[in-house]
C-alpha cells in the first residue's frame, strides 16, 4: 500500500499543479476567444472591412482551451458517463469495475499519444495556418505552423493518460482498502454545469 | 465486423465507461480487430478536425454569456417580472415559476442553471406560501426542460453541426415547441390546482424598487429601440431606401413608441413600470441574439459573442454587480464544460465516419422498416426509443450519438431534418427531468433539499403533458417548422 502511494504522489502532485496552470491558460484562452470575434464583427460590420485572421485565431485559441482544461474536468469526475452501475455497487467492487473501464480509457488514450505523436511531427503538420503570424527571432512575420494548432489535442490527449494513470492508482489503492486515506479530487463547488 | 461497433458501444455504455472514451474505444477495437489500423488514425484525426470549428465556438460563448447573466442577479428580475404579470393566475407561484424558466431560455439555454437559479428563489418561496417542497421541486425540474428548447440551446447547436444543419434554422423551429411545453405545464398546474389545494394566487408587484441611472437610461432608450425598429420594417421605403430613409424611419417609429409608453404610463402603477423596467435589461439578450440572427447581421457564433459582450457591459457596467475577481471562475466554469463538450462533438464526428463506413444506417433502415412502412408509427416507435434512452442518458451525448444513426434514416422517409431534430431535442431535454437518471431532478434534489424518489413521483403529471407535447410535434410539424418557413430558414 505504501509502494502504491508512494506512486501516486507524483503524479497528483503533476496534475493539481499542471492542471490549475492549464485552467489558467483556458482562462486566458477563452476570453480571447470572444476578443477575437468581437474585433470580426466590429470589423466586418462596422468598418465593413472583414479581418481575415480572427476566425482562425478563436479556433486556435479554443483548441488549447479544450485541451488544457478538458483533463481537468476528467479528473473530477466531469466526463459524461452512465455510472448507476458502479454507484450501486459495494465500494471495492466498484472500484475494481473502474479499474476496468480505466484501462479501457487508457488504452484509448495510448493510441491516442501513439497516433498523435505522428500527427505533429507528420506531414500534416509541415502546414501553415491561413492567416496566424509571429514574429520570428529574425525579426520576420513568418506563418505559424499548423502543428502548433494541433499540438493542443496532442497535449489534452497526454494530459488525459497522465490524469487516467493517476485515477488508476487511485482505484487500485481503494480496492486494496486504503481509499479512506486518498485526498478528495472533485469539483470545489458544482463547477460542471450540463445542458 | 464492423457492424458490432454498436452493441460494443452500447455496452461500454452500460457498465460506465466515459462516452467520449466509448465513442473512440467500440469502433477503435473493431477496426483494430478487422485489421484496418490505418482507418484507427482515421479516427484520431477526425476528433480532432470536429472539434476545430467556427460555429462549435457558439456553445461555450452562450454558456458564458448565460453564465455571466446569472451571476450578474438577472433571475431575480425575471422572477419580479413574471410575478407582475400572472401572480394572480390559479396556481399563482408555480405559474410564475413555468413562465420565469420561459424567460430564463432565452438567456441561458441550460436546463440545469434554470433549476438552479430559479431553483433556489423560488423553491424556498413557494415553500412559504403553503407550497408542498415535493411539487416546488417538481414544478422547478419540470419546467427547466424549456431552457435547451428555446433559444439558445447549446444541444441545437450540437446537433446542426454534427448533422449538417443550419443553427438558425433550429434555433427558430425551438421557438414555439419551446413556449408550448411552457403553456402545457401552465395548463397542468390550473388543473391540478384543486386536487392538491394549492394556495390561492396574488399578483405581486414588488415596491420600493430602485433603477439606477444608467439602468434607467438604457431600459428608456431600448425598449424604445425595439419597438421603433419593428415600425420602422412596416414603412414602405420602396426596393433600395437610402440610408437616410432608414434611420429617418427608425427615428419617427422611436417617436411613436414613446408617445405609446407615455400612454402607457398613466393605465400601470409605478411600482409595476419599475419592474417592467428591471427586466429590460435581461429580455434584451434574446432580442439581441435572434434578432441579430434573423436580421442577418450576425452568424449564430457572432451572436453568441455579441452575447457574452452585452453580458459583460450589463454585470460590469448597468448592474455593477460583478467584479473583475469573480470573471475568472466565470470564464473557467464556461470553459471546462465546453470543453467536455467540445471532445464529444469531436468524437461523435469520429464515430460518425465509422457508422458511415459500416453501413449500420442501411441496416437500421431496413430493420425499421420491417416494423412498419407507416411514418406516423415509426415516428411513434422512435418517440418511445427517444424516450427511454432520455432516462438513462443526458440530451447532449444522447443526439451526438444517435443523430447520426437515427437521422438519415428518417430525412429518408420523409421526415424535414429540421422537424426530425426537433422531435430529438425536444424529446432527449425533457428526459433531462426523467428517473432514473434525470440531470436535473438531482439538481432540483440539492437545491430543495427534497428526495429525487419523491420529487420523481411528484413530476409524473407535469411529464404526462410533456410527451402530450412531444407527440404533438412530432404529428403536427407546423409547430416547428411555420417560424423557419415564414423567416426564410426553411424552404
Amino acid at each position: 500500500m505504501k509502494l502504491l502511494h508512494w506512486l501516486l504522489l507524483p503524479f497528483q502532485t503533476f496534475n493539481e499543479f499542471v492542471l490549475q496552470l492549464g485552467r489558467a491558460v483556458a482562462i486566458v484562452a477563452i476570453a480571447l476567444m470572444v476578443v477575437a470575434i468581437l474585433i470580426q464583427v466590429f470589423f466586418r460590420y462596422v468598418l465593413n472591412n472583414p479581418l481575415p485572421w480572427p476566425d482562425e485565431a478563436a479556433r486556435f485559441a479554443m483548441l488549447w482551451m479544450t485541451g488544457l482544461i478538458a483533463p481537468l474536468a476528467y479528473r473530477r469526475g466531469g466526463f459524461v458517463a452512465i455510472d448507476m452501475l458502479v454507484r450501486a455497487l459495494p465500494e471495492r467492487a466498484a472500484a475494481l469495475l473502474s479499474l476496468l473501464l480505466l484501462t479501457i480509457a487508457g488504452i484509448v488514450l495510448g493510441w491516442g499519444i501513439d497516433i498523435g505523436l505522428g500527427e505533429v511531427t507528420g506531414f500534416m503538420s509541415r502546414a501553415k495556418t491561413a492567416s496566424l503570424y509571429y514574429v520570428s527571432l529574425d525579426l520576420e512575420w513568418v506563418k505559424v505552423p499548423r502543428r502548433w494548432m494541433m499540438m493542443s489535442f496532442f497535449v489534452g490527449v497526454v494530459l488525459l493518460f497522465v490524469v487516467n494513470v493517476e485515477l488508476f492508482l487511485r482505484s487500485l489503492i481503494t480496492v486494496l482498502g486504503g481509499g479512506d486515506d486518498l485526498a478528495d479530487i472533485g469539483p470545489p463547488e458544482d463547477e460542471i454545469m450540463a445542458e | 465486423m464492423l457492424i458490432w461497433f454498436l452493441p460494443a458501444f452500447l455496452l461500454f455504455l452500460a457498465i460506465g465507461l466515459p462516452v467520449f472514451f466509448g465513442l473512440i474505444a467500440a469502433p477503435g477495437i473493431l477496426l483494430w480487430l478487422a485489421g484496418q489500423e490505418k482507418d484507427i488514425s482515421l479516427l484520431y484525426r477526425n476528433v480532432y478536425n470536429g472539434m476545430d470549428s467556427f460555429p462549435l465556438m457558439a456553445i461555450p460563448f452562450f454558456m458564458l454569456a448565460g453564465e455571466l447573466m446569472n451571476r450578474g442577479g438577472i433571475t431575480i428580475r425575471i422572477v419580479e417580472f413574471s410575478q407582475a404579470l400572472i401572480g394572480h393566475l390559479r396556481g399563482g407561484l408555480a405559474q410564475v415559476n413555468i413562465l420565469s424558466s420561459i424567460m430564463f431560455a432565452g438567456l441561458s439555454g441550460s436546463a440545469v442553471a434554470d433549476t438552479s437559479a430559479l431553483g433556489s428563489m423560488l423553491i424556498p418561496a413557494m415553500e412559504k406560501e403553503g407550497y408542498t417542497r415535493r411539487f416546488a421541486a417538481a414544478i422547478t425540474a419540470a419546467s427547466s426542460v424549456i431552457g435547451p428548447i428555446i433559444p439558445p440551446s447549446g444541444i441545437m447547436i450540437i446537433y446542426a453541426y454534427v448533422m449538417g444543419e443550419s443553427v438558425a434554422a433550429l434555433f427558430l423551429a425551438g421557438i414555439v415547441p419551446g413556449i408550448l411545453v411552457g403553456v402545457g405545464l401552465m395548463f397542468m398546474v390550473r388543473a391540478v390546482a384543486d386536487r392538491y389545494e394549492l394556495p390561492p394566487a396574488r399578483r405581486v408587484v414588488t415596491t420600493g424598487v430602485e433603477l439606477g441611472r444608467t439602468e434607467y437610461w438604457f431600459s428608456f432608450v431600448i425598449v424604445r429601440l425595439n419597438i421603433g425598429w419593428l415600425l420602422a420594417q412596416l414603412v414602405p421605403l420602396g426596393e433600395a431606401p437610402t440610408a437616410l430613409a432608414e434611420w429617418l424611419a427608425l427615428g419617427a417609429g422611436f417617436l411613436v413608441a414613446h408617445g405609446f409608453m407615455l400612454g402607457l404610463r398613466r393605465a400601470v402603477s409605478s411600482d409595476f413600470r419599475m419592474v417592467c423596467k428591471r427586466a429590460v435589461v435581461p429580455m434584451q439578450t434574446p432580442i439581441l441574439i435572434l434578432g441579430g440572427i434573423l436580421a442577418g447581421v450576425f452568424t449564430p457564433t457572432e451572436a453568441a459573442a455579441v452575447a457574452v459582450a452585452y453580458a459583460i457591459i450589463v454585470a460590469f457596467l448597468i448592474l455593477r454587480t460583478m467584479t473583475i475577481r469573480d470573471l475568472p471562475d466565470v470564464l473557467a466554469r464556461a470553459a471546462m464544460t465546453s470543453a467536455v463538450i467540445l471532445l464529444l462533438v469531436g468524437a461523435a464526428l469520429a464515430f460518425k465516419t465509422v457508422v458511415s463506413l459500416s453501413y449500420a444506417p442501411q441496416i437500421l433502415a431496413d430493420f425499421i422498416l420491417g416494423l412498419s412502412e407507416n411514418p406516423l408509427i415509426l415516428l411513434f416507435l422512435i418517440n418511445l426509443l427517444l424516450f427511454v434512452v432520455g432516462m438513462f442518458l443526458d440530451a447532449g451525448p444522447a443526439i451526438i450519438i444517435l443523430g447520426p444513426i437515427l437521422g438519415p434514416v428518417f430525412v429518408d422517409l420523409g421526415v424535414h431534418p429540421v422537424h426530425f431534430a426537433i422531435i430529438m431535442s425536444v424529446n432527449l431535454t425533457v428526459g433531462l427531468a426523467t428517473p432514473p437518471m434525470g440531470l436535473v431532478l438531482f439538481v432540483a434534489s440539492s437545491v430543495s433539499g427534497e428526495r429525487v424518489e419523491t420529487i420523481a413521483k411528484a413530476i409524473l403529471p407535469f411529464l404526462a403533458i410533456e410527451i402530450v407535447v412531444i407527440f404533438l410535434i412530432t404529428y403536427i410539424p407546423a409547430i416547428s417548422m411555420t417560424v423557419p418557413r415564414l423567416t426564410g430558414f426553411v424552404q
